[in-house]
């Protein structure tokens, strides 16, 4: 069902944890709440759940204003980044816990829960405890713990932070699969960019209890907001040279850079470069050193400290293309390039 | 050094610290089953007369089976009593949104300090005016209250081991907190319950001052005020019988002590009066 | 009100009220009973007027005439119907019951020589002088020592004795003569004059200290230390045995070091060999009686520093131990350079918690040597026990031991107050994460 806040503020005693936040998600959307630690994005998840009072503002769900409402009667599936799964319980007991509390009939929660095992393929599973299970399975049945009452909406806080790598990159695919299918509307907060790009329709990045920008992945990525939203999308980070606008262009070290945006002459700015945009190459060339050259296998990894005082990295396919200490006169595509004024803001 | 040596030489000091402990542990098993010529400790017959007390009474005292159904009844109504309202108490004080919170466990933290004796003095008034005094249910009120703040302490401590998650999950599941509480989280915490309940039943047997001021009469007299009266009179020291009485006394705390040893160290160690 | 809250109060519903009923309540008497001269002789709900020899040396010493005093206290003769019935009781004659009665009704007489003169006087005088004497003593009438229940009847029969009273004199008279417990701060008086208050204060101080400084924290640390050293079996061996004092019922606890230092026990029977005359080593001298007081509470509370101590030093990182055997360092050097500095709260805490329980705890020191020889271990808590609660002389002074309790509880109240500052309560309430 669509989500949406409007206004929503949030204090803890005299911090402001959130303040003024606006956001829709479209009904069986999957949006990510992306942002560093502290960001208020886990606060703003136990708003929507009930667990946090609002202080400000009001929340809807499918039209309904939950603002007051307690968290037992939102509907709302959390899943935890401990999964908080009740230990003294079977599987099975855990996953029909809320259909227990609803009062469901025996019979019937044990057909719905068997058909979630069966989604989530968990059904060999069901009479183990937690602590019998491992943490992919145990985060299965969490999640379908979460789904098994049909909830308007699904929320999942840091689900993927305690898997090792390789299970996370299954559970990301698995998860969406299972919220695709169920076409459950879903809140994802997590501080993984790769998680966030890979698993949602939308991202809204936070910083600070504020919602800085809103939009799709592909879009985010290319055309960011600012530099705090440039610096979180992207490994290895993106890396910014000085630069001041001039007649035609930027001026970076001694080279003219083409540039169609305007700024008031001389103002201290700063254009980003990705590492994929940057390598022996480009059109823009500037002097330097290479500093550092790691192999990640399918490509090389280099940092260049330039001669104008910066470090860029470059991602390149294949074998190595310079060595440590070598100098080069490495280039970038300015057409790729992202410029930024004094404050942050992209221009 | 080798670990060898340096091991012994350690168990040798503390032994020698432990000494007078282990005496007295040995001698009370050895002198309650034999007797020995005045003068000397090496026992020279074995004999079960200091065990008499449990198949005649002793002149004076009340029968032994009566002190002991009393001590069972005390010791077992203050564990249940401390058990059923710390468990509840300390979870509104670790969990709920109370208001006053940090009042009312600043006070529990503050009665933990307060001398039994100051209160003593004015509960034994209060009884004797309630007309509770030398009554067992009494005592048993006394006793459980001046354990409930080291019991709610205790379970709050508990209460904050279980992840907040288990309680987040359980409210979104639909449950209400009392709901949460029940099936959820009291679960969680049943080694805590077990370990305030053994140790408040060891404490209950153990007690002496309060039944000894509360209540005396013989017909509400428990094992330790017995006990107490076995020579309390100066001048006819009988420590074979005292010993033997002591040893039957100490044997349930013996058993659970031996069996929950290390349940009851964590209580112990979170600190306890004494 | 949040639907939580609610249910808090519910949760927390009985222990408040047995805490109000069983702490609070008795709390606040006690400080209530320091104000008052309740004892066992004046009863605890209340009592009647009376005038005693006491009251009468009170009332002379509160400066009312020695003749006002002498004249309350003096007896008289009287002829009314009270004393005719309680004559016709004893078994005097009817005619002169019937004479005194009809003829001498009122009349009183202020001396026994003047009513015997006046008895023989009498037409049916009494028979012979046994019957005399015995018709004398039912028409004595005195108000000493006579219980009156309220004071108005006492009032009535101050009146009665023909001694004038001004209101002031009357109120005195009527003070001094109550039996029942009286309001006062004569108890805080004492206690400030009593040179005994400062004994007794220093004698707490010596427990306190001695028993933590050599057991509570310095013999637990040994004990944490070595068994931490020691493989895991042994280790937790001499562990639990140290817990076994804690464990075990106090009175049989103690009765055991009783019979080990009385002069029948073991030290005495161990020693006798080699010339030692035997004696009660408990309660020959007051060094000995201290020396097993330390002892008996120091091996019961070197359980809780030990178990304390040993887990956090096994909360200890082991690359410190690692690193310091790395460098060389001596098992006795780890002690002093890893060990301790990680000990230091630990033992500040079990010092700062053992010193007001120590300071509470009067049980060992009672079933000891209560108190003895002398008054020589008579710590603080265990004087308010045996003045309100254990007298010898059957006369428990409640008031007067409500007061050194009420000091104990300001001093325990003070310290744990700055105990919670010191331990940083304010992290110890954090705040509920559902909100509702």
């Amino acid at each position: 069902m669509r989500i949406e806040l409007q206004h929503f503020s949030k204090r803890f005693g005299d911090t402001v944890v959130v303040s003024d936040m606006n956001l829709v998600v479209e009904e069986g959307e999957m949006i990510a709440l992306l942002g560093p630690s502290g960001c208020g994005k886990t606060t703003t998840l136990f708003a929507i759940s009930g667990v946090h009072r609002v202080d400000e503002g009001r929340i809807t769900i499918g039209g309904r204003d939950v603002t007051r409402l307690p968290a037992q009667k939102r509907n709302v599936g959390v899943v935890f980044q401990s999964y908080a799964l009740y230990p003294h319980m079977t599987a099975r007991r855990n996953i029909g816990f809320p259909l227990a509390i609803r009062g469901m009939e025996r019979r019937a929660a044990d057909r719905a829960i068997d058909e979630m095992a069966e989604l989530l393929e968990i059904r060999p599973l069901l009479e183990r405890r937690p602590g019998e299970l491992s943490g992919g399975q145990q985060q299965r049945v969490a999640l379908a713990r979460a789904l098994v009452r049909r909830p308007d909406v699904l929320l999942l806080d840091e689900p993927l932070a305690n898997l090792d790598a390789r299970l996370r990159l299954d559970m990301r695919g698995e998860i969406r699969r299972i919220q695709r299918e169920t076409h459950t509307t879903a809140i994802l907060v997590t501080h993984d960019q790769v998680e966030a790009m890979s698993m949602c329709d939308r991202i809204a990045i936070m910083d600070r209890g504020r919602v800085v920008q809103i939009a799709a992945p592909a879009e985010m990525y290319e055309r960011p907001a600012s530099r705090f939203v440039a610096s979180f999308l992207g490994s290895p980070p993106i890396a910014y040279l000085p630069a001041a606008a001039t007649e035609g262009g930027l001026r970076v070290g001694d080279a003219l850079v083409p540039w169609a945006g305007t700024a008031p002459r001389d103002t201290p700015l700063s254009i980003g470069v990705r590492p994929e945009d940057f390598g022996p190459d480009g059109p823009i060339r500037l002097a330097g050193t290479v500093a550092a050259v790691e192999s990640h296998g399918r490509e090389m990894l280099y940092a260049v400290d330039l001669a104008l005082g910066a470090r860029l990295r470059a991602i390149q396919p294949g074998i190595a293309r310079a060595r440590i200490g070598e100098a080069v006169a490495w280039g970038f595509d300015p057409a790729r390039m992202l410029v930024f004024d004094g404050e942050g803001r992209r221009l | 050094m080798p670990n060898r040596l340096r091991s012994l030489m350690i168990l040798g000091l503390i032994g020698i610290a432990s000494l007078p402990l282990i005496v007295m542990l040995a001698f009370l098993v050895i002198d309650s089953f034999s007797a020995s010529p005045p003068g000397t400790l090496i026992p020279d017959r074995f004999t079960l007369e200091h065990w008499r007390f449990l198949w005649q009474t002793l002149p004076g005292r009340p029968s032994i089976w009566t002190a002991t159904a009393n001590t069972f009844l005390f010791a077992g109504a203050t564990g249940t009593l401390l058990v059923a309202i710390s468990s509840t108490a300390g979870y509104a004080l670790a969990r709920l949104d109370l208001p006053f919170r940090a009042f009312f466990l600043g006070g529990v933290l503050v009665m933990h300090a307060f001398p039994t004796v100051t209160l003593i003095i004015a509960i034994f008034l209060v009884l004797q005016v309630t007309g509770l005094y030398n009554t067992l249910a009494g005592v048993v009120l006394v006793k459980t209250a001046l354990n409930l703040p080291l019991g709610i302490w205790l379970m709050k401590g508990f209460y904050d081991t279980v992840p907040w998650e288990i309680e987040i999950a359980g409210v979104q599941d639909g449950a209400s907190r009392f709901t949460v509480w029940r099936k959820l989280v009291l679960p969680q915490v049943r080694p805590g319950l077990a370990a305030l309940g053994l140790f408040s039943v060891i404490d209950g047997w153990n007690e002496f001052i309060l039944p000894q001021v509360l209540a005396p009469r013989s017909d509400v007299q428990v094992l330790s005020v017995y006990l107490a009266g076995l020579i309390s009179d100066d001048s006819r020291f009988d420590f074979h019988l005292f010993k033997a009485v002591g040893l039957f006394y100490v044997l349930p705390v013996t058993l659970i002590y031996m069996i929950f040893q290390n349940r009851l160290m964590s209580i112990y160690g979170g600190g306890t009066k004494g | 009100m949040s639907s939580s809250a609610r249910l808090g109060l519910l949760m927390l519903a009985p222990a408040a009220i047995v805490v109000a009923l069983l702490f609070v309540a008795p709390a606040i008497l006690t400080g209530v009973f320091s104000f008052t001269s309740m004892t066992t002789a004046t009863g605890i709900t209340g009592g009647a007027w009376q005038l005693t020899s006491e009251a009468m040396g009170r009332l002379r010493s509160a400066g009312l005439a020695a003749a006002t005093v002498d004249a309350l206290a003096a007896e008289h003769y009287r002829i009314d119907e009270t004393t005719l019935a309680t004559a016709a009781d004893a078994g005097v004659a009817a005619a002169t019951i019937e004479e005194l009665r009809t003829r001498h009704g009122g009349e009183t007489f202020d001396n026994r020589r003047d009513f015997e003169r006046f008895l023989k006087g009498l037409a049916a005088k009494p028979a012979n002088v046994a019957a005399l004497k015995a018709a004398v003593p039912p028409f004595r009438v005195s108000i000493v020592n006579v219980r009156y229940e309220t004071a108005a009847a006492f009032d009535a029969a101050v009146a009665g004795s023909g001694v004038a009273l001004d209101a002031a004199a009357r109120d005195l008279v009527g003070r001094e003569a109550y039996t029942g417990w009286r309001w006062t701060t004569a108890n805080y008086g004492r206690l400030a004059a009593s040179p005994e208050t400062l004994a007794r204060l220093g004698r707490t101080l010596l427990y306190v200290a001695s028993t933590i400084l050599f057991f509570n924290v310095g013999f637990a640390l040994v004990l944490a230390i070595a068994t931490y050293y020691l493989p895991k079996g042994p280790g937790a061996a001499v562990r639990a045995f140290w817990l076994i004092p804690r464990v075990m019922p106090v009175v049989l606890y103690v009765m055991l070091w009783k019979w080990l230092a009385w002069d029948g026990g073991f030290l005495s029977t161990v020693l006798a060999p080699l010339g030692v005359a035997p004696r009660n080593w408990l309660l020959d001298s007051p060094v000995n009686a201290w020396i097993f007081i330390v002892l008996i509470n120091g091996f019961i509370g070197a359980s809780m520093g030990m178990i304390i101590f040993s887990s956090a030093i096994r909360a200890i990182p082991q690359p410190l131990f690692y690193a310091s055997a790395v460098d060389g360092a001596s098992t006795l050097q780890q002690v002093r350079h890893v060990i301790l500095p990680q000990l230091r709260w630990p033992i500040l805490f079990v010092t700062s918690y053992q010193t007001l329980s120590l300071l509470a705890s009067f049980q060992e020191i009672l079933l000891a040597t209560d108190g003895g020889p002398g008054s020589s271990t008579e710590v603080w808590a265990l004087a308010a026990y045996n003045t309100a609660l254990n007298s010898y002389t059957g006369n428990l002074q409640y008031g007067m031991g409500a007061t050194l309790a009420v000091v104990l509880v300001v001093v325990g109240i003070l310290v744990s107050l700055a105990y919670l500052r010191l331990f940083n309560f304010a992290a110890l309430v954090e705040r509920p994460r559902i909100e509702q």
